[in-house]
């Protein structure tokens, strides 16, 4: 599974070189190459209004809305930058409007934008594009001839790099409600990449799921997950309150008690169910954009170590399997949780717990030993904490001496949950 | 014209329901969406709390209902849907609490339907995905429950319809059982199909559908014939508000934000031929008293104009045009 961040918030396209400087400091090495930061979605919007173009120009700079030609020269610098700093791009994201965009009529001129992005994948090495469908009057017919003519064009030029074209769920501007647009009903989704491929005759489409998307539209993303499968080549893992559409880091948009506003749950479940291995993309450019820059190094840290959460979440059941011999530090509500889900899969040698009064006993099947008897394991057992206070326990293991590997559970993200929880020290 | 319809919580009260169907009627409605889950509300079954309403015998229910049946009668209103109390399952309830909603309640609230002469029940689906891990998962424990209910329904001519519901996820609402128009559709016809009767059908409510982002026009279009009742109402897409359609917008365009059009559209290209009926309780709490028969008038205008645009032909490609205009 690769882990991608998107460099929104961090870098200035015009100035990067702090914003790498960042990036590699914090240990990333592939970033997201967006090309809106060449050609953005408001420079689509107010195309041929004259003051602003006029604005624009006196800027020195040359538009790529008026030549697309030139999108490549644009990114050029930025790449030669990455490059040096050994920075992948393994997925790019062409031009696109703006949800509510009013033009019509840049239709050709979006298709303009996409081929010359699929000369900047081929040139930056990426290997997936992400282009965003033609919007238009007229039902979902319409909509999908529409983006089917498109597409296929674009898979012409795109075999011929060798990059993979990447659909993406959209919303649709209702008056400034965000509700449901075109591939945002995963089963629609899916039969678009199916069509596309087919006609194609070639894999050449995939898809990208944009969970900010699927937040807003109040989405179940294991449904998602489960209807799209293998036809997930990425997910781009961002957070909003469901209302407003923003890049947050996860789990930074929560309600009373810190409860969360995004289905992290449903996403986790359903790309666990489907063994997901494709590219986690984060996004948290807003959230990086309020933070001083004297921080955001620190954000990155933090960034960084979300999206490995997420991987190490989304392949627990891997990790359990890498896992063969294993006993359990616990006996509380997570031991049950695990017995629960993955007990039959993955059964542990027993369990042990600092609570006197279980020793002896047995929980969920398994035999309650004290801590002491870590000591006579097998060099080649691990040991998983099924305890919140990971790192306490962890210290006092390795206080007393073992040195088997220890590794941490997680019961947030199971597969099912009991309805009731164990009372403490029950 | 369509038929118009609104519910009767905070219109009809026990103490004297003929003049509460008679206000209705006053204002401009034909029908009613009986609101017997007024009886045993959410908020106490959500605590555990049963008031042993449906305690009572058939009988005694009927007997309790009569005047309401009379008073509608009475005021020419057909009660042409009733809401089932719910949640028909408490996930943290006691067993006898979740045996009490399924083999009472339920039963019950089919034989009060029936005594209305009612032929259609709203029915809300068990909200265990959390739980159980999957959507299949909870709909399997759905189904177990319409099974007992279905043979009832066959033998009274009542249609069980299921509606559209969310679920919080930190006070961000969304999607909950029933949001899938091609799953909803697949088993109201196997359901159907077994049971060799229009057993169930689909209440398509607005305001949920509305806080989950659904493209309303899509999804009544995959219903089709399976949509029996509507739940109208408008919400900011935030909270679930119950209030006037038209109410909300989010731009200085002042442009309504919900797609009233769309909808327009998907009821008239499946034909809907049924009552569209308000589910706008609420509104009738937040306006002064005195100003309730405007309200109810308002309200009922609105269905007219929704009639209106449903029948008439040219329309419909004014508002298809104007969805991508906004």
């Amino acid at each position: 599974m690769d882990m991608i961040n998107t460099p929104g918030g961090i870098l200035d396209t015009d100035r990067p070189g702090q914003g790498i400087q960042d990036l590699v400091g914090a240990g990333v090495d592939d970033v997201l190459l967006d090309l809106s930061g060449f050609c953005s979605a408001w420079e689509l919007e107010t195309l041929g209004e004259e003051p602003l173009q006029k604005a624009r120009k006196e800027g020195g700079k040359v538009l790529v809305s008026e030549h697309p030609s030139e999108l490549y020269f644009r990114a050029k610098p930025l790449l030669e930058q990455y490059e040096k700093a050994r920075l992948r791009t393994r997925t790019v994201r062409a031009p696109y409007l703006l949800r509510n965009t009013k033009r019509q009529d840049l239709n050709g001129l979006l298709f303009d934008l996409a081929k010359e992005s699929l000369k900047v994948c081929k040139k930056a090495g990426a290997s997936d594009l992400i282009v965003s469908p033609l919007f238009g009057r007229g039902g979902k017919e319409e909509e999908w001839k529409r983006n089917r003519e498109y597409y296929l064009k674009l898979a012409r030029v795109a075999g011929e790099h060798g990059i993979t074209i990447l659909l993406e769920n959209q919303c649709r501007d209702v008056n400034g409600h965000q509700i449901r647009g075109i591939c945002s009903e995963a089963e629609e989704a899916a039969w678009w990449v199916d069509r596309l491929n087919e006609a194609a005759g070639e894999k050449r489409f995939g898809f990208c799921m944009d969970t900010g998307v699927c937040n807003l539209c109040g989405q179940n993303m294991r449904e998602f997950v489960l209807s799209m499968g293998s036809r997930i080549k990425a997910v781009i893992l961002r957070d909003c309150n469901g209302r407003e559409e923003v890049s947050a880091l996860p789990f930074t948009c929560f309600g009373t008690g810190g409860r969360p506003q995004t289905d992290w749950l449903g996403l986790i479940r359903g790309l666990r169910e489907i063994q997901f291995e494709g590219q986690l993309i984060l996004d948290f450019a807003d959230t990086a954009a309020a933070f001083s820059p004297l921080l955001r190094p620190k954000l990155l840290g933090l960034a960084k170590a979300t999206l490995e959460y997420f991987r190490w979440q989304v392949r627990m059941e891997q990790f359990l399997k890498e896992h063969p011999s294993m006993v359990l530090f616990g006996a509380g509500n997570m031991c049950r949780n695990y017995m629960k889900c993955y007990g039959e899969m993955y059964p542990p040698l027993f369990t042990c717990d600092n609570n006197q009064k279980l020793w002896g006993t047995k929980f969920c099947g398994l035999e309650v030993k004290p801590p002491e008897s870590l000591k006579c394991l097998p060099k080649d057992c691990a040991i998983f904490i099924c305890n919140i206070y990971y790192r306490e326990i962890e210290r006092q293991i390795r206080g007393m001496g073992i040195e088997n590997e220890i590794a941490f559970f997680n019961d947030e993200y199971m597969p099912s949950f009991y309805v009731d929880r164990l009372k403490r020290n029950e | 014209m369509l038929r118009i319809g609104v519910q009767t919580k905070n219109i009809v009260i026990d103490s004297a329901p003929e003049e509460g169907f008679a206000q209705m009627r006053r204002a401009g409605f034909s029908c009613a969406d009986f609101s017997l889950n007024s009886y045993l509300s959410n908020h106490s079954l959500y605590r555990s709390e049963n008031n042993r309403f449906f305690d009572r015998s058939v009988s005694e229910l009927e007997q309790y209902f009569t005047p309401h049946k009379y008073g509608a009668q009475a005021a020419g209103i057909a009660i042409n849907q009733l809401h089932m109390p719910y949640p028909n399952y408490v996930p943290q309830g006691t067993q006898e609490l979740n045996d009490y909603l399924w083999n009472v309640v339920a039963p019950k609230s089919m034989a009060v339907c029936s005594f209305f002469d009612c032929p259609h029940l709203v029915v809300h689906g068990f909200k265990l995905a959390y739980f159980l891990g999957s959507e299949e998962a909870e709909w399997k424990r759905t189904e177990a429950f319409l099974d007992t209910l279905a043979p009832m329904a066959k033998e009274m001519g009542i249609t069980i319809c299921l509606e559209n519901l969310y679920e919080g996820l930190g006070g961000h609402l969304v999607e909950g059982p029933c949001c899938n128009a091609r799953k909803a559709a697949e088993r109201i016809d196997r359901m159907n199909e077994q049971y060799q009767a229009e057993v169930f059908g689909f209440c398509f409510d607005t305001g949920h559908a509305n806080l989950v982002g659904i493209d309303f026009e899509s999804f009544l279009t995959t219903l089709d014939h399976r949509l029996k009742v509507l739940h109208i109402h408008d919400n900011d897409g935030v909270s679930d508000l119950h209030q006037i359609p038209f109410t909300f917008t989010k731009t200085r365009e002042n442009q309504p934000s919900t797609d009233w059009n769309g909808w327009i559209r998907g009821l008239k290209k499946i034909g809907f031929d049924g009552v569209l009926s308000f589910e706008t309780a609420p509104v009738l709490a937040s306006f002064p008293e005195e100003m309730n028969m405007d309200v109810l008038s308002l309200i009922a205008r609105i269905g007219e104009y929704f009639s209106e645009a449903i029948r008439n032909e040219s329309m419909k490609e004014e508002m298809s045009y104007k969805l991508w205009e906004t």
